[in-house]
């Protein structure tokens, strides 16, 4: 009678899926066939042991939509020509499953040749020997060498002073902003850019300014049950009061609680939910500024081609300072070289000169927002033609990552559990206070835990 | 049936012959059937599957709870009950148990009751069956990414339909999934909207299969409707109750899925559930041997939960 046999539910405790019926495990089986049958004719270009042979190069990414395209395009642009690659590129659905797979096939040995990976997860995978270290001479020999990128974000490629990252692009936590509506509100300078504000009041004039500009909201943000969108704009704005957020293993985290609380206290008082609505969540914020109901949005550069369609008069500005000194919070896209048992000298090779080749696509990767990591594209005239790409690459400068340590980053537990006490606090639920001692008490859990990776 | 077989070698040319063969092979297939080790290659394929993908994982997951195995190339070592003491004294265990155990509680009492009534008003001969039980056994079978998908915005803060009702009713907004005393209520009523279609199907099975003959005397001593569903037919879904209940509590306590979808165990941790733990601790966070430790108490408790529910019920029958 019962398609729910007790005896293989209860195995299931070690395993998260919700429950295993007869019914249930049909409908898997006839909609894994069908995927099947569906991805045949493409598996010869998904899979590494296909047709395009053992030559080809395997890569890794996390990239979709639009940046998955934009990918596409690059790929095709090295393949071209004499020394073109063979690439056989995997697009796998980004966030914490993309690490654990990146993980586990590095563990396994057998991973690809290349993989995309946050520069903030860097601190998870080199101590573990989960990617093995650029070989910096063959990069040269490819023509790229440490002086192409910033320093800020080089000095993030490394683990005890060898590199196992290659910064593709700078990806900034920024302000997307409706010319008009600014205009309005008086934000803008003479050149129509978005003007500095320079202290907290300032900002917060600004939002009451742009809420009476639109009539409806001044400045958006989604941060329900988000689990990094609250976590970029406090390292944003904790990073701006000059205070240092560092996680040495073994704990206490050192924070300064004072800053904390203070850029809290100004991120409740930014969203207090009345000239600024302070219960969106991500697509809620991004629905109501594509539809005009805000005149500014914080969100990821990466929004760009998004907003762009979206038909509003769209300026973009690097992260405004409102503390002490500038600070924007950001991540980058990097390449690294998954950890491989015996890898072929003449394919790892092949995996540096595809790595340079690829930097120097990097204009094609700029279309999608992204600022360019490879400094000598920035120099291009090209790229300052881009709009509004080139009025926030400064933002590079200033790039704040999460502190290293190997819980945290991208997709990981740790934003998470930052952004628990900070959507209670922009809720109204909890203080200030209270939300940043729950923050460090996160914060020395996560270090008092054994090093999984040391 | 060949042609080519020699003549007297009892082939099919001779019906007689045929038959005894025939005769021969029934004896052959009695004495097949009464050796044990028969039925033992029938069900080895089976045996084989369930051993390298059951009990060799569960073997090993049990082993791993003893260990420090990361899901980074390290070394593994034994730790003893390290993982175990570290899992009692985690706060996060704890809470994340709380949780699960609160869902169980908040989502199996609506999963009987709402099938039961469900199953009732059907078989009470409403007009259009296929149409109601269609419409109850639909969510069933929806995935659960597209199930998430409609709640998400459903509950939606600013544009959901949830919300628009109540201020358009002149309330004030829900923070459905942002409100931490509110967050595991709505996965809750997500849940019964989801999957109550599966027990109202074995609510509706049991009550067709009910003889009719106690109701028909019952209602001939003049007994109404109400006392006729009281006194009649409740008792006798009784077994069926127990089935019921005992697959919900179970089903209820692996919850996962559409909770790291929807909230990710926000806010606040207040949604997460132990299984959820588990992955980030061991998928996450690399962790594997003390995410298999938590697996291991948490398995323990799903035992006990069905040894005492089995108690129970046997001693009500």
């Amino acid at each position: 009678m019962s398609s729910r046999p007790p005896a293989q539910e209860m195995s299931a405790a070690s395993d998260p899926v919700r429950r295993l019926s007869r019914r249930r495990l049909l409908r898997h089986t006839v909609a894994t066939a069908g995927a099947l049958l569906a991805a045949a004719p493409l598996s010869g270009c998904a899979s590494p042991a296909s047709a395009s042979g053992a030559s080809s190069l395997s890569v890794w990414d996390l990239f979709q939509g639009g940046d998955g395209m934009l990918m596409d395009d690059m790929i095709e642009a090295v393949s071209q020509g004499a020394g073109g690659f063979d690439v056989d590129r995997t697009i796998l659905d980004w966030g914490p499953s993309y690490y654990t797979k990146l993980a586990m096939s590095a563990a396994g040995g057998r991973a690809s040749d290349v993989a995309a990976m946050h520069l903030s997860r860097l601190a998870g995978y080199a101590p573990g020997g989960l990617v093995d270290p650029f070989d910096l001479d063959l990069l040269a020999e490819f023509g790229v060498t440490h002086e192409d990128f910033t320093p800020a974000v080089w000095a993030r490629t490394q683990h005890e002073g060898t590199v196992y990252a290659i910064p593709l692009d700078v990806h900034p936590f920024i302000v997307f902003y409706d010319k008009e509506a600014a205009e309005t509100a008086g934000l803008l300078d003479s050149s129509g850019e978005l003007a500095p504000m320079g202290s907290p009041e300032a900002f917060l004039e600004a939002g009451r300014a742009l809420a009476e500009a639109t009539g409806q909201a001044g400045i958006l943000f989604g941060h329900v049950t988000d689990t990094a969108q609250s976590w970029r704009l406090f390292a944003a704005l904790y990073a701006q009061t000059g205070a240092a957020f560092t996680l040495p293993d073994g704990g206490p985290p050192k924070i300064d609680v004072d800053a904390a609380v203070r850029v809290v206290t100004f991120m409740k008082q930014l969203f207090d939910g009345r000239t600024n609505p302070n219960d969106l969540d991500y697509n809620g914020a991004l629905a109501a500024f594509t539809s005009g109901r805000g005149g500014m949005a914080m969100l990821g550069e990466w929004e760009l081609p998004t907003l762009k369609k979206a038909g509003i008069p769209l300026g973009a500005a690097a992260f405004p300072q409102v503390f002490d000194r500038p600070a924007v919070y950001t991540d980058s896209h990097s390449f690294v070289l998954p950890h491989q048992k015996d890898p072929d000298p003449a394919r790892r090779r092949e995996a540096h000169r595809y790595v340079a080749e690829m930097l120097k696509q990097s204009l094609t990767w700029a279309s999608a927002g992204h600022i360019p990591a490879y400094q000598p594209v920035l120099a291009e005239p090209e790229y300052t033609a881009l709009d509004p790409q080139s009025s926030y690459a400064e933002a590079a400068k200033a790039a704040v990552l999460d502190p290293p340590n190997w819980f945290v980053g991208a997709g990981s537990n740790f934003q998470n559990r930052m952004c628990q006490p900070l959507q209670s606090a922009l809720l109204g639920n909890t203080s200030a206070e209270k939300a940043v001692r729950q923050m460090v008490r996160e914060a020395d859990a996560l270090l008092r835990q054994p090093n999984p990776v040391a | 049936m060949t042609t080519t077989a020699p003549i007297g070698a009892g082939t099919p040319a001779d019906p007689p012959a045929a038959r005894r063969t025939g005769g021969r092979d029934r004896a052959v297939l009695r004495r097949i059937r009464t050796t044990p080790s028969t039925g033992f290659v029938f069900v080895l394929p089976f045996l084989l599957v369930f051993g390298l993908f059951m009990v060799w994982p569960v073997v090993q997951g049990l082993w791993m709870s003893f260990t420090d195995t990361s899901l980074a190339l390290r070394d593994t070592a034994f730790v003893g009950f390290d993982n175990y003491t570290e899992a009692l004294g985690d706060p996060d265990v704890w809470s994340s148990l709380g949780n699960t155990v609160f869902f169980t509680a908040v989502s199996s009492v609506p999963l009987v009751l709402v099938a039961l009534a469900m199953a009732l008003l059907v078989h009470s001969g409403l007009a259009g069956q296929w149409a109601w039980r269609l419409a109850f056994f639909a969510p069933y079978l929806l995935p659960v990414t597209v199930v998430t998908l409609i709640w998400t915005w459903l509950y939606q803060p600013d544009l959901g339909l949830g919300n628009q009702l109540l201020t358009t009713l002149g309330l004030d907004s829900v923070g459905w999934l942002s409100d931490e005393s509110v967050a595991m209520w709505s996965i809750a009523a997500l849940t019964v909207w989801w999957t109550v279609g599966f027990n109202f199907l074995l609510y509706l099975a049991a009550l067709q299969s009910l003889p009719s003959t106690f109701d028909e005397a019952a209602a001939l001593d003049g007994a109404g409707a109400w006392r006729r569903l009281w006194s009649v037919t409740l008792p006798q879904l009784r077994r069926t109750t127990a089935l019921v209940a005992m697959l919900q509590v179970l089903a209820s306590l692996k919850v996962f899925d559409q909770i790291y979808i929807l909230t990710k165990g926000g806010p606040n941790g207040s949604t997460r559930p132990v299984l959820e733990y588990v992955y980030d601790v061991g998928f996450t966070g690399y962790r594997l041997g003390y995410a298999s430790a938590i697996s291991y108490l948490f398995f323990a408790l799903v035992i006990v939960v069905s040894l005492v529910q089995l108690r129970l019920f046997r001693q009500e029958d």
